[in-house]
Protein backbone atom coordinates (compact mmCIF):
# COMPACT_ATOMS: atom_id res chain seq x y z
CA UNK A 1 0.00 0.00 0.00
CA UNK A 2 1.36 3.03 -0.57
CA UNK A 3 0.39 6.51 0.33
CA UNK A 4 0.35 10.15 -0.37
CA UNK A 5 1.26 13.15 1.30
CA UNK A 6 -1.20 15.35 2.57
CA UNK A 7 -0.12 19.46 2.17
CA UNK A 8 -0.38 20.81 5.75
CA UNK A 9 -3.95 23.37 6.20
CA UNK A 10 -2.50 26.96 4.79
CA UNK A 11 -2.56 27.70 8.47
CA UNK A 12 -0.63 31.21 8.01
CA UNK A 13 -2.62 32.83 5.06
CA UNK A 14 -5.83 32.07 6.86
CA UNK A 15 -5.27 33.71 10.48
CA UNK A 16 -7.59 36.42 11.48
CA UNK A 17 -8.38 38.54 14.95
CA UNK A 18 -7.30 35.94 17.18
CA UNK A 19 -10.74 35.00 17.82
CA UNK A 20 -10.45 31.61 19.76
CA UNK A 21 -8.19 33.59 22.27
CA UNK A 22 -11.50 35.86 22.74
CA UNK A 23 -13.27 32.34 22.97
CA UNK A 24 -10.64 30.89 25.30
CA UNK A 25 -10.75 33.98 27.87
CA UNK A 26 -13.87 34.21 27.86
CA UNK A 27 -14.06 30.22 28.46
CA UNK A 28 -11.58 30.91 31.67
CA UNK A 29 -13.50 34.00 33.15
CA UNK A 30 -16.27 31.76 32.93
CA UNK A 31 -15.29 28.87 34.70
CA UNK A 32 -13.45 30.98 37.19
CA UNK A 33 -16.88 32.80 37.71
CA UNK A 34 -19.30 30.07 37.38
CA UNK A 35 -20.59 29.73 41.15
CA UNK A 36 -23.68 27.68 40.10
CA UNK A 37 -21.79 23.97 40.43
CA UNK A 38 -22.14 22.07 37.42
CA UNK A 39 -22.99 19.77 39.30
CA UNK A 40 -23.64 18.35 35.98
CA UNK A 41 -25.42 14.99 36.95
CA UNK A 42 -22.22 12.99 37.11
CA UNK A 43 -21.63 12.94 33.42
CA UNK A 44 -25.14 13.66 31.81
CA UNK A 45 -22.80 13.06 28.90
CA UNK A 46 -23.34 9.58 30.28
CA UNK A 47 -26.95 9.56 28.97
CA UNK A 48 -26.07 10.58 25.11
CA UNK A 49 -22.84 8.46 25.69
CA UNK A 50 -24.63 5.38 27.01
CA UNK A 51 -22.67 4.89 29.91
CA UNK A 52 -24.39 4.85 33.23
CA UNK A 53 -24.57 7.97 34.87
CA UNK A 54 -23.25 8.44 38.19
CA UNK A 55 -24.63 10.04 41.25
CA UNK A 56 -24.57 14.24 41.05
CA UNK A 57 -21.04 14.81 40.88
CA UNK A 58 -19.48 18.62 41.22
CA UNK A 59 -16.86 19.23 38.79
CA UNK A 60 -13.67 20.77 40.20
CA UNK A 61 -12.71 23.63 38.65
CA UNK A 62 -10.00 22.08 36.24
CA UNK A 63 -12.11 19.68 35.00
CA UNK A 64 -14.54 22.36 34.75
CA UNK A 65 -11.52 24.32 32.26
CA UNK A 66 -10.58 21.14 30.55
CA UNK A 67 -14.32 19.95 29.60
CA UNK A 68 -14.56 23.78 28.32
CA UNK A 69 -11.68 23.54 26.29
CA UNK A 70 -12.85 20.04 25.00
CA UNK A 71 -16.24 21.50 24.26
CA UNK A 72 -14.74 24.20 22.21
CA UNK A 73 -13.55 21.66 19.50
CA UNK A 74 -15.86 19.58 19.38
CA UNK A 75 -18.45 23.05 18.33
CA UNK A 76 -15.47 23.12 15.81
CA UNK A 77 -15.79 19.83 14.43
CA UNK A 78 -19.36 19.87 15.29
CA UNK A 79 -19.85 23.04 12.43
CA UNK A 80 -17.61 21.80 10.09
CA UNK A 81 -19.25 18.79 9.26
CA UNK A 82 -22.78 19.92 10.20
CA UNK A 83 -21.75 22.61 7.95
CA UNK A 84 -20.40 20.42 5.01
CA UNK A 85 -23.26 17.88 4.71
CA UNK A 86 -25.88 21.13 4.84
CA UNK A 87 -23.53 22.72 1.82
CA UNK A 88 -24.13 19.43 0.31
CA UNK A 89 -21.07 19.33 -2.00
CA UNK A 90 -19.21 16.04 -1.12
CA UNK A 91 -19.98 12.63 -2.20
CA UNK A 92 -19.20 9.08 -1.61
CA UNK A 93 -17.10 7.83 1.32
CA UNK A 94 -16.44 11.45 2.31
CA UNK A 95 -20.25 12.67 3.02
CA UNK A 96 -20.78 9.03 4.51
CA UNK A 97 -17.63 10.01 6.71
CA UNK A 98 -19.43 14.03 7.36
CA UNK A 99 -22.92 12.30 8.22
CA UNK A 100 -21.59 9.87 10.88
CA UNK A 101 -19.10 11.84 12.16
CA UNK A 102 -20.95 15.26 11.78
CA UNK A 103 -23.47 13.02 14.46
CA UNK A 104 -21.07 12.44 16.74
CA UNK A 105 -19.26 15.76 16.71
CA UNK A 106 -22.95 16.42 17.52
CA UNK A 107 -23.49 14.66 20.54
CA UNK A 108 -20.14 15.41 22.33
CA UNK A 109 -21.39 19.22 22.15
CA UNK A 110 -24.43 18.07 23.67
CA UNK A 111 -22.80 15.80 26.21
CA UNK A 112 -20.61 18.28 27.34
CA UNK A 113 -22.88 21.60 27.68
CA UNK A 114 -25.38 18.58 29.89
CA UNK A 115 -21.95 18.42 32.42
CA UNK A 116 -20.99 21.40 32.76
CA UNK A 117 -24.16 22.98 32.67
CA UNK A 118 -24.37 26.47 33.53
CA UNK A 119 -20.25 26.37 33.29
CA UNK A 120 -20.48 26.14 29.62
CA UNK A 121 -18.44 28.05 27.31
CA UNK A 122 -20.75 29.15 24.85
CA UNK A 123 -20.78 28.37 21.01
CA UNK A 124 -18.11 30.31 19.30
CA UNK A 125 -18.96 31.67 15.44
CA UNK A 126 -17.39 30.25 12.64
CA UNK A 127 -16.26 30.74 9.05
CA UNK A 128 -14.86 28.34 7.19
CA UNK A 129 -14.30 29.90 4.18
CA UNK A 130 -15.50 27.84 1.62
CA UNK A 131 -13.72 24.36 2.65
CA UNK A 132 -16.66 22.88 3.34
CA UNK A 133 -17.66 23.16 -0.26
CA UNK A 134 -14.40 21.92 -1.30
CA UNK A 135 -13.71 18.23 -1.15
CA UNK A 136 -9.86 18.31 -1.43
CA UNK A 137 -9.81 21.36 1.36
CA UNK A 138 -12.78 19.42 3.28
CA UNK A 139 -10.66 16.12 3.40
CA UNK A 140 -7.49 17.77 4.34
CA UNK A 141 -9.03 19.98 6.98
CA UNK A 142 -11.01 16.85 8.48
CA UNK A 143 -7.59 15.16 8.65
CA UNK A 144 -6.02 18.17 10.84
CA UNK A 145 -8.97 18.59 12.90
CA UNK A 146 -9.17 15.00 13.73
CA UNK A 147 -5.71 14.25 14.87
CA UNK A 148 -5.67 17.75 16.65
CA UNK A 149 -8.91 16.44 18.43
CA UNK A 150 -6.72 13.62 19.04
CA UNK A 151 -3.92 15.10 20.39
CA UNK A 152 -6.02 17.60 22.49
CA UNK A 153 -7.67 15.04 24.58
CA UNK A 154 -4.50 13.12 25.12
CA UNK A 155 -2.67 16.01 25.80
CA UNK A 156 -5.47 16.71 29.07
CA UNK A 157 -6.21 12.85 30.55
CA UNK A 158 -3.69 12.78 32.92
CA UNK A 159 -4.92 16.57 33.99
CA UNK A 160 -8.57 15.30 34.98
CA UNK A 161 -9.52 14.69 38.42
CA UNK A 162 -12.33 13.33 38.05
CA UNK A 163 -12.99 9.44 37.49
CA UNK A 164 -16.09 9.55 35.27
CA UNK A 165 -15.05 12.42 33.25
CA UNK A 166 -11.58 10.52 32.72
CA UNK A 167 -13.76 7.55 31.89
CA UNK A 168 -15.53 9.68 29.31
CA UNK A 169 -12.71 11.42 27.56
CA UNK A 170 -10.50 8.16 27.07
CA UNK A 171 -13.61 6.77 25.74
CA UNK A 172 -14.33 10.28 23.70
CA UNK A 173 -10.27 10.10 22.90
CA UNK A 174 -10.38 6.54 21.24
CA UNK A 175 -13.34 8.15 19.10
CA UNK A 176 -11.17 11.00 17.83
CA UNK A 177 -8.16 8.36 16.83
CA UNK A 178 -10.30 6.33 15.20
CA UNK A 179 -12.20 9.49 12.93
CA UNK A 180 -8.60 10.39 11.77
CA UNK A 181 -7.85 7.29 11.12
CA UNK A 182 -11.19 6.98 9.16
CA UNK A 183 -10.40 10.20 7.38
CA UNK A 184 -6.70 9.57 6.46
CA UNK A 185 -7.84 6.59 4.98
CA UNK A 186 -10.18 8.76 2.54
CA UNK A 187 -7.36 10.87 2.01
CA UNK A 188 -5.10 8.18 0.62
CA UNK A 189 -2.76 8.73 3.70
CA UNK A 190 -1.48 6.26 6.65
CA UNK A 191 -4.22 6.22 8.69
CA UNK A 192 -1.59 5.09 11.57
CA UNK A 193 1.72 6.84 10.77
CA UNK A 194 3.30 5.94 13.69
CA UNK A 195 3.55 3.27 16.52
CA UNK A 196 2.95 5.88 19.39
CA UNK A 197 1.00 9.24 19.62
CA UNK A 198 1.53 12.10 21.43
CA UNK A 199 -0.59 14.93 22.79
CA UNK A 200 -1.05 18.48 22.38
CA UNK A 201 -0.90 21.17 25.14
CA UNK A 202 -3.56 23.62 25.38
CA UNK A 203 -1.51 25.94 24.51
CA UNK A 204 -0.38 24.56 20.97
CA UNK A 205 -4.09 23.39 20.60
CA UNK A 206 -5.35 26.57 20.60
CA UNK A 207 -2.65 28.09 18.67
CA UNK A 208 -3.19 25.92 15.73
CA UNK A 209 -6.51 26.41 16.11
CA UNK A 210 -6.50 30.07 16.31
CA UNK A 211 -4.07 30.07 13.02
CA UNK A 212 -6.76 28.87 10.93
CA UNK A 213 -9.16 31.65 11.17
CA UNK A 214 -11.89 29.62 11.55
CA UNK A 215 -13.33 30.89 14.61
CA UNK A 216 -14.73 34.81 14.12
CA UNK A 217 -16.03 37.24 16.35
CA UNK A 218 -19.06 37.25 14.56
CA UNK A 219 -21.29 35.60 12.17
CA UNK A 220 -20.35 36.22 8.21
CA UNK A 221 -23.76 37.01 7.09
CA UNK A 222 -24.88 38.81 10.33
CA UNK A 223 -24.42 42.09 11.65
CA UNK A 224 -23.95 41.70 15.49
CA UNK A 225 -25.32 44.20 17.88
CA UNK A 226 -22.79 44.09 19.76
CA UNK A 227 -18.87 43.72 19.57
CA UNK A 228 -18.46 41.40 22.11
CA UNK A 229 -17.55 38.03 21.78
CA UNK A 230 -20.68 36.66 22.75
CA UNK A 231 -21.66 32.95 20.50
CA UNK B 1 1.47 13.85 14.45
CA UNK B 2 1.51 14.16 10.50
CA UNK B 3 -0.48 16.32 9.10
CA UNK B 4 -0.56 18.70 11.83
CA UNK B 5 1.83 21.72 11.23
CA UNK B 6 3.87 23.00 13.98
CA UNK B 7 3.28 20.40 16.96
CA UNK B 8 5.98 19.01 18.75
CA UNK B 9 5.33 16.10 21.09
CA UNK B 10 4.73 17.46 24.50
CA UNK B 11 6.38 14.47 26.12
CA UNK B 12 9.27 12.90 23.96
CA UNK B 13 9.94 9.18 23.39
CA UNK B 14 13.02 9.59 25.84
CA UNK B 15 11.20 11.02 28.30
CA UNK B 16 7.75 8.72 28.55
CA UNK B 17 10.80 5.61 28.65
CA UNK B 18 12.43 7.23 31.62
CA UNK B 19 9.24 7.59 33.22
CA UNK B 20 8.00 4.23 32.82
CA UNK B 21 11.15 2.78 33.93
CA UNK B 22 11.46 4.47 37.48
CA UNK B 23 7.43 3.30 37.79
CA UNK B 24 8.69 -0.10 36.90
CA UNK B 25 11.56 0.06 38.73
CA UNK B 26 9.13 0.76 41.70
CA UNK B 27 7.05 -1.63 40.94
CA UNK B 28 9.38 -4.53 41.39
CA UNK B 29 8.81 -7.80 39.98
CA UNK B 30 5.00 -8.60 39.42
CA UNK B 31 3.79 -10.97 37.34
CA UNK B 32 6.77 -12.71 35.33
CA UNK B 33 5.41 -15.74 32.89
CA UNK B 34 2.12 -17.23 32.87
CA UNK B 35 0.56 -15.85 29.59
CA UNK B 36 -2.78 -17.84 29.69
CA UNK B 37 -5.49 -16.09 30.95
CA UNK B 38 -6.63 -18.20 33.42
CA UNK B 39 -3.50 -17.37 35.35
CA UNK B 40 -3.42 -13.69 35.36
CA UNK B 41 -3.94 -12.38 38.73
CA UNK B 42 -6.46 -10.02 40.14
CA UNK B 43 -6.30 -6.19 40.34
CA UNK B 44 -6.17 -5.38 44.02
CA UNK B 45 -8.72 -2.28 44.13
CA UNK B 46 -6.13 -0.52 45.24
CA UNK B 47 -4.92 3.17 44.68
CA UNK B 48 -2.66 4.69 41.73
CA UNK B 49 0.53 3.54 42.20
CA UNK B 50 3.93 2.34 40.15
CA UNK B 51 3.41 -1.36 41.04
CA UNK B 52 -0.14 -1.45 40.20
CA UNK B 53 0.77 0.86 36.87
CA UNK B 54 3.51 -2.58 36.22
CA UNK B 55 0.25 -4.66 36.75
CA UNK B 56 -1.71 -3.10 34.14
CA UNK B 57 0.69 -3.01 31.58
CA UNK B 58 2.08 -6.54 31.95
CA UNK B 59 -1.41 -7.46 31.00
CA UNK B 60 -1.24 -4.63 28.69
CA UNK B 61 1.97 -6.64 27.19
CA UNK B 62 0.08 -9.66 26.78
CA UNK B 63 -2.51 -8.13 24.09
CA UNK B 64 0.54 -5.92 22.11
CA UNK B 65 2.52 -9.47 22.13
CA UNK B 66 -0.89 -11.49 20.90
CA UNK B 67 -1.15 -8.74 17.97
CA UNK B 68 2.56 -8.52 16.89
CA UNK B 69 2.18 -12.60 16.76
CA UNK B 70 -0.80 -12.30 14.82
CA UNK B 71 0.37 -9.61 12.32
CA UNK B 72 3.95 -10.96 12.26
CA UNK B 73 2.70 -14.31 11.21
CA UNK B 74 0.06 -12.77 8.97
CA UNK B 75 3.11 -10.80 7.07
CA UNK B 76 5.22 -13.91 7.06
CA UNK B 77 2.61 -16.10 5.62
CA UNK B 78 1.88 -13.50 3.16
CA UNK B 79 -1.55 -14.96 1.32
CA UNK B 80 -3.58 -11.95 1.85
CA UNK B 81 -4.35 -9.27 -1.19
CA UNK B 82 -1.95 -6.48 -1.33
CA UNK B 83 -4.34 -4.46 0.59
CA UNK B 84 -4.50 -6.16 3.87
CA UNK B 85 -1.02 -7.47 3.83
CA UNK B 86 0.72 -4.12 3.52
CA UNK B 87 -1.82 -3.11 6.68
CA UNK B 88 -0.51 -6.06 8.57
CA UNK B 89 2.66 -5.28 8.07
CA UNK B 90 2.34 -1.81 9.24
CA UNK B 91 0.56 -2.88 12.36
CA UNK B 92 2.80 -5.39 12.71
CA UNK B 93 5.69 -3.11 12.98
CA UNK B 94 3.82 -0.71 15.36
CA UNK B 95 2.84 -3.84 17.67
CA UNK B 96 6.35 -5.07 17.98
CA UNK B 97 7.52 -1.44 19.17
CA UNK B 98 4.29 -1.65 21.75
CA UNK B 99 5.51 -4.84 23.19
CA UNK B 100 9.82 -3.66 23.38
CA UNK B 101 8.28 -0.34 24.99
CA UNK B 102 6.94 -2.51 27.32
CA UNK B 103 9.06 -5.35 27.89
CA UNK B 104 11.94 -2.74 28.50
CA UNK B 105 9.90 -0.70 31.33
CA UNK B 106 8.99 -3.62 33.02
CA UNK B 107 12.25 -5.12 32.93
CA UNK B 108 12.68 -8.46 34.62
CA UNK B 109 8.94 -8.70 35.56
CA UNK B 110 7.79 -8.46 31.53
CA UNK B 111 5.60 -11.72 31.21
CA UNK B 112 7.08 -14.55 28.84
CA UNK B 113 5.81 -14.27 25.13
CA UNK B 114 2.42 -16.50 24.97
CA UNK B 115 2.07 -19.83 22.48
CA UNK B 116 -0.32 -18.58 20.16
CA UNK B 117 -2.72 -20.42 17.24
CA UNK B 118 -4.21 -18.36 14.69
CA UNK B 119 -5.82 -20.65 12.72
CA UNK B 120 -6.80 -19.56 9.37
CA UNK B 121 -6.52 -15.98 10.46
CA UNK B 122 -3.89 -15.14 9.43
CA UNK B 123 -3.91 -16.33 5.94
CA UNK B 124 -8.04 -16.09 5.17
CA UNK B 125 -9.00 -12.40 4.23
CA UNK B 126 -12.14 -12.65 6.42
CA UNK B 127 -10.75 -14.13 9.15
CA UNK B 128 -8.08 -11.97 9.22
CA UNK B 129 -10.18 -8.87 9.19
CA UNK B 130 -12.48 -10.25 12.37
CA UNK B 131 -9.49 -10.82 14.56
CA UNK B 132 -7.90 -8.29 13.69
CA UNK B 133 -10.74 -6.24 14.81
CA UNK B 134 -11.63 -7.81 17.47
CA UNK B 135 -7.97 -7.43 18.63
CA UNK B 136 -7.74 -3.83 18.23
CA UNK B 137 -11.20 -2.90 19.88
CA UNK B 138 -10.17 -5.17 23.00
CA UNK B 139 -7.02 -3.23 22.91
CA UNK B 140 -8.70 0.34 22.21
CA UNK B 141 -11.21 -0.98 25.90
CA UNK B 142 -8.57 -2.61 27.74
CA UNK B 143 -6.64 0.58 27.79
CA UNK B 144 -9.35 2.51 28.02
CA UNK B 145 -10.98 0.19 31.11
CA UNK B 146 -7.64 0.95 33.20
CA UNK B 147 -7.42 4.88 32.35
CA UNK B 148 -8.33 5.69 36.25
CA UNK B 149 -6.37 3.18 37.93
CA UNK B 150 -3.28 4.32 36.48
CA UNK B 151 -0.55 6.94 37.45
CA UNK B 152 -1.02 10.27 35.67
CA UNK B 153 2.29 9.34 34.54
CA UNK B 154 1.15 5.79 33.19
CA UNK B 155 -1.93 7.10 31.69
CA UNK B 156 0.42 9.62 29.84
CA UNK B 157 2.03 6.59 28.82
CA UNK B 158 -1.37 4.51 27.97
CA UNK B 159 -2.54 7.49 25.96
CA UNK B 160 0.57 7.06 23.07
CA UNK B 161 -1.11 3.56 22.28
CA UNK B 162 -4.17 3.42 22.92
CA UNK B 163 -5.36 5.47 20.45
CA UNK B 164 -2.58 3.64 17.56
CA UNK B 165 -5.10 0.79 18.22
CA UNK B 166 -7.78 2.76 17.91
CA UNK B 167 -6.52 4.12 14.27
CA UNK B 168 -5.45 0.30 13.40
CA UNK B 169 -9.51 -0.48 14.16
CA UNK B 170 -10.76 1.98 11.91
CA UNK B 171 -8.23 1.61 9.28
CA UNK B 172 -8.78 -2.57 8.92
CA UNK B 173 -12.94 -1.71 9.04
CA UNK B 174 -11.95 0.90 6.19
CA UNK B 175 -10.31 -1.74 4.22
CA UNK B 176 -13.11 -4.25 4.88
CA UNK B 177 -16.24 -1.59 4.08
CA UNK B 178 -17.56 -1.86 7.27
CA UNK B 179 -18.42 1.60 9.36
CA UNK B 180 -15.14 3.00 10.80
CA UNK B 181 -16.61 4.79 14.07
CA UNK B 182 -20.15 4.73 14.53
CA UNK B 183 -20.51 5.09 18.55
CA UNK B 184 -19.84 8.62 20.16
CA UNK B 185 -18.13 6.91 23.03
CA UNK B 186 -15.80 3.89 23.37
CA UNK B 187 -16.57 1.79 26.16
CA UNK B 188 -13.84 0.13 28.38
CA UNK B 189 -13.76 -3.31 29.75
CA UNK B 190 -12.21 -4.09 32.80
CA UNK B 191 -9.04 -6.45 32.97
CA UNK B 192 -11.91 -9.56 33.51
CA UNK B 193 -13.94 -8.90 30.87
CA UNK B 194 -10.72 -8.25 28.46
CA UNK B 195 -9.30 -11.85 29.78
CA UNK B 196 -12.55 -13.23 28.88
CA UNK B 197 -12.93 -12.46 25.76
CA UNK B 198 -9.24 -13.49 24.74
CA UNK B 199 -10.00 -17.06 26.00
CA UNK B 200 -13.12 -16.60 23.79
CA UNK B 201 -10.63 -15.78 21.13
CA UNK B 202 -9.00 -19.40 21.18
CA UNK B 203 -5.97 -17.42 20.00
CA UNK B 204 -3.99 -18.30 23.47
CA UNK B 205 -2.48 -21.65 23.83
CA UNK B 206 -1.19 -23.59 27.17
CA UNK B 207 2.43 -23.03 27.91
Amino acid sequence: MTFRDIPDLALADLDRDGAIREAVDRLERSSRSGFLSAAAGGMAAAMALGRPTPAAAALTRGDSAILNYALTLEYLQDAFYTEAERKGALAGPAARLTRVVGAVERAHVKALREVLGRKAVKRPFFDFRGVTEDPPSFVRTAVAFEDLGTAAYKGQAHRIESREVLAAAVGIHSVEARHAAWIRYIAGSAPAAEAFDEGTTKAETLRLVRATGFVVARPRTTVAKTPSFTG
Amino acid sequence: MAGIPGLRPVDDPASRDRFLMRAFVAGGTLLAGGALVAGLPRLAASAQSPARDAEIFNFALLLEQLQAAFYGEAAERAELDAELLGFAKVVAEHEREHVAYLQTALGSAAREEPRTDFGDATTDPEAFAAAAITLEDLAVAAYNGQAANLTKDGLRAAATVVSVHARHAAWIRSIVGMPPASQPVDQPLSQAEVAARLEESGFLQEA
